[in-house]
């Protein structure tokens, strides 16, 4: 089995997949806000099922899954799975720091302290391929 | 509690099976040229074509529903710190299905984001 780093490219692809997500939900939720039905019973399923159908914020929730989908295929093809997907946490760290510069939440110290240690995860993670490489032979 | 804690559980092995299936058949397949349009194409064919991605999505789709569920018992507050499991399930079934190495970078690495994440989740 090859191991290869994560590259710049990778890197950046594996937060493409996290920003993904994240809009893709934005919009799912968006939709279901416009349908309007707060909890689906077996009885209004049917009704939520068109009023899905036709929402066109459901429609590109799902084409950005679908996008994000082929994203992530191609991201493990070329790096290992434990590798991949940790690093894939980086919404944790991002989505924080989003929040504090567009939404002017703050961020605690505990949070902060959280947010450095999964950035160093992330650091070491991504270099535990040199190790597998340079060390012994496969 | 206790019942939450193995519904997400539960939830988490469903979708790292899946993962596992996707790892599965990209090995398989091989990974695709960036650079070139044709090899990429090619590469999407295949995949859509494996019927272990298939399988893969059915194990994610049936981890989000239990997901769902669990959302709708808990408070988030105590569910992002019980998810942060996954990357431990990951780095041990990846090793044993895949033959994925750890080594003391992979778990040192894994082990600070599931701390991290728990700080954040706490915060």
């Amino acid at each position: 089995m090859k191991k290869r780093h994560v590259t710049l490219n990778l890197f950046i692809l594996i937060v493409l997949t996290d920003i993904g997500e994240s809009i893709a939900q934005l919009f799912m939720k968006t939709g279901l806000n416009h349908i309007g039905i707060s909890s689906v019973t077996f009885s209004n399923l049917q009704e939520f099922a068109i009023k899905s159908a036709t929402s066109y914020f459901i429609w590109l929730g799902i084409l950005v899954y679908i996008v994000n989908f082929f994203i992530w295929i191609t991201i493990l093809s070329k790096i290992d799975l434990s590798v991949a997907f940790p690093v894939g946490s980086t919404s944790y760290i991002f989505v924080p720091i989003l929040a504090m510069i567009f939404l002017h939440e703050s961020i605690g110290p505990m949070r902060w302290v959280g947010i450095i240690l999964i950035v160093a995860g992330i650091h070491f993670v991504s270099k535990s391929t040199h190790i597998e490489e340079g060390g012994k032979a496969k | 509690m206790t019942k939450l804690l193995v519904l997400i559980l539960i939830a988490e092995l469903w979708g790292n099976a899946g993962q596992i299936f996707y790892k599965k058949t990209v090995n398989k397949i091989g990974s695709p040229n960036l650079r070139s349009l044709h090899s990429y194409t090619r590469f999407v064919k295949k995949v859509v074509a494996a019927p272990m991605i298939w399988f893969g999505l059915g194990f994610i789709t049936i981890s989000l529903v239990i997901w769902l569920v669990a959302l709708a018992l808990a408070d988030l507050s105590l569910v992002f710190p019980i998810d942060s499991m996954q990357y431990i399930i990951t780095l041990i079934t990846a090793h044993i299905f895949l033959n994925e190495k750890i080594n003391k970078m992979k778990l040192i690495g894994t082990l600070l984001i599931v701390g991290g994440i728990i700080f954040v989740a706490m915060s």
